[in-house]
C-alpha cells in the first residue's frame, strides 16, 4: 500500500478536523489557497491556523490587505487558545500591506514588473528577518487586482511561492470568490499555481445555510475529498462530516 | 410528582453500561418525568457527570423549569436547543451559558458541532448525552438523513467514551425509527407507566 503521508515534514495546523483531512497537517513549504464567498470563515480559520502556530512556538506572520489589523483583531473570536501576549512577544505579527505599498512607494492603482519584484522581495525579507514559519495573506485577491493581467499575477504568485518555499515557510494566501462562482478563485491563475486549495463555501439545504469545508488538492498528501460542515467556535474550527441523506435532491 | 421506583430503576440499570455505550430509553409521554429524575438526577448528578442535552422537542427553558420544578441541579446540563430558534424564542438562551442554539432541528450536522463543542469543553471525566427525542427530530428529518446523523454522532460519542440516552417516545415511535435507534443502541431500557 502506498503511503498515505508521504515523506513530507507536516505543518500541523492545529484545526484538528483539519488535520484529520490532510493526514497530519499541510506539508510543509506548501502556498495553499484558502478559498471561498464572504461569510464563510477563511480569515477565522486563517488566523487560527497563525494562532494555533505561535502558541507553539512557531513565528507567524498575517498581512492583512483589505482591514485593519486593529479592527480584525477587535472583532476576532474570543479564542481559549489565543494569548495577546503572542503579539506582544513577536510570535504572531501582523502587517498592513496598504502600509507596506506606500513604504515602497508604490501608490500608482497598477504595480509594474518592477515594482511585483520588490513587494516580493520586501516580502521575503520581512519573513527572513522574522523568522516566519507560518504566514497568512488576506486575500491575495486584492492584491491581484493592483496586478490587473494573468500574466503578473502568475509571475507575483510563482515568486511569492518560491521565496516563502525556501525560507521554509508554509503560507496559506486567502482568496475570495463570488457566491455563484464555479472556479477557486477571481482571476482562475491562482488556483492553478498554488500547492494546495481549501474551499470554504455556504451550502445550503432546505433553506438551511451550512458553512462546508472541502480539500480540493493539496501536493504532496493524499486527503479526503469529502464536504464537511464547519462551526467557528471559541476552541476553534470544529468540523463534521456533511450528511449525505440530505444531499439527495439538491 | 415522580415515581421514586420507576426513577431509581431507570438509573440502575444506565449504572450497568460500560463507558461509551448507547441506551435507547423508551418511555411513554407519562413517564418523561421520571426518566428525566432517572437519566439527570440519580444517575448523572450522582456521579457527577457533565450532561449535554440535545432537546428537539420542547424548549430548553421549558425543560429546564421542569427540572427545577422536580428540584434536579441543572448546574452541570448543557443543553444544545433546537427548537427555540425556529419558535423566535432565542433571548434566553442567548444569554444563558448552559444554552447552545441551534437554528433548525433539520441542522444534523450543528447539533453534532454543538455537542462536540461542549464535549470539548467540558471538564469532568464522565459525560453524557442525551437526545429528546429521536420522534421530535423524525418530525423534521428524513429516516435516511436521521439514521447517518445517528451513526455518525454515537460512534464519535462512543470513540469519547462519553454515554448516550436516546430517548424514545412509544406513542409516536414507528418501526423504522424503533431500527434505526437499535441499531446504534447497545440496550434498550422501558419506562413506561401504567403497565
Amino acid at each position: 500500500m502506498p503511503p498515505r503521508t508521504g515523506d513530507r515534514d507536516r505543518c500541523v495546523t492545529g484545526i484538528d478536523g483539519l488535520d484529520t483531512i490532510l493526514y497530519g497537517g499541510i506539508p510543509r513549504d506548501n502556498t495553499v489557497l484558502l478559498t471561498g464567498s464572504c461569510g464563510t470563515g477563511k480569515t477565522s480559520l486563517a488566523l487560527e491556523y497563525l494562532i494555533h502556530g505561535a502558541v507553539a512556538g512557531e513565528n507567524s506572520l498575517f498581512i492583512s490587505v483589505t482591514e485593519d489589523s486593529e479592527k480584525l483583531l477587535a472583532n476576532i473570536i474570543p479564542y481559549k487558545f489565543f494569548d495577546r501576549d503572542l503579539i506582544k512577544s513577536g510570535k504572531l505579527v501582523f502587517v498592513d500591506l496598504p502600509a507596506m505599498y506606500e513604504r515602497l512607494g508604490m501608490t500608482k492603482s497598477e504595480l509594474t514588473m518592477e515594482e511585483i519584484d520588490l513587494l516580493v522581495a520586501a516580502i521575503g525579507n520581512l519573513v527572513k528577518e522574522l523568522g516566519v514559519k507560518r504566514l497568512v495573506m488576506d486575500s491575495i485577491t486584492s492584491v491581484c487586482y493592483k496586478l490587473k493581467t494573468p500574466e503578473k499575477i502568475r509571475d507575483f504568485i510563482l515568486k511569492m511561492g518560491k521565496i516563502l518555499s525556501d525560507l521554509g515557510c508554509t503560507s496559506v494566501l486567502v482568496s475570495e470568490v463570488a457566491a455563484t462562482s464555479t472556479g477557486y478563485s477571481t482571476f482562475g491563475v491562482e488556483e492553478a499555481i498554488s500547492d494546495g486549495i481549501v474551499l470554504m463555501a455556504n451550502m445550503e439545504r432546505r433553506g438551511d445555510l451550512l458553512r462546508t469545508l472541502q480539500v480540493i488538492k493539496m501536493r504532496g498528501t493524499m486527503h479526503s475529498r469529502a464536504k464537511y460542515v464547519l462551526d467557528l467556535t471559541p476552541v476553534g474550527v470544529l468540523l463534521v462530516p456533511l450528511l449525505k441523506g440530505g444531499s439527495a435532491g439538491t | 410528582m415522580t415515581d421514586t421506583m420507576a426513577a431509581e430503576n431507570i438509573a440502575r440499570q444506565l449504572n450497568e453500561q460500560a463507558p461509551g455505550s448507547a441506551v435507547s430509553l423508551q418511555m411513554n409521554v407519562d413517564s418523561y418525568l421520571d426518566v428525566l429524575r432517572g437519566v439527570l438526577d440519580v444517575y448523572a448528578n450522582k456521579r457527577d457527570m457533565d450532561t449535554i442535552y440535545v432537546t428537539a422537542t420542547i424548549s430548553f427553558e421549558a425543560i429546564k423549569r421542569v427540572m427545577q420544578a422536580l428540584d434536579i441541579d441543572t448546574s452541570r446540563v448543557y443543553f444544545v436547543d433546537c427548537i427555540s430558534h425556529i419558535m423566535m424564542g432565542t433571548a434566553a438562551a442567548q444569554k444563558d451559558e448552559h444554552a447552545s442554539l441551534v437554528e433548525s432541528p433539520t441542522m444534523l450536522e450543528n447539533i453534532m458541532l454543538k455537542v462536540e463543542y461542549l464535549m470539548r469543553r467540558s471538564q469532568s471525566k464522565e459525560k453524557l448525552v442525551v437526545i429528546d427525542s429521536i420522534n421530535s427530530l423524525a418530525i423534521h428529518n428524513n429516516n435516511w438523513i436521521l439514521s447517518e446523523f445517528l451513526h455518525i454522532l454515537v460512534s464519535g460519542l462512543r470513540a469519547k467514551e462519553a454515554y448516550t440516552v436516546i430517548l424514545t417516545v412509544e406513542e409516536h415511535t414507528t418501526p423504522e425509527i424503533s431500527n434505526m435507534v437499535n441499531l446504534v443502541c447497545d440496550q434498550g431500557i422501558r419506562a413506561a407507566k401504567g403497565e
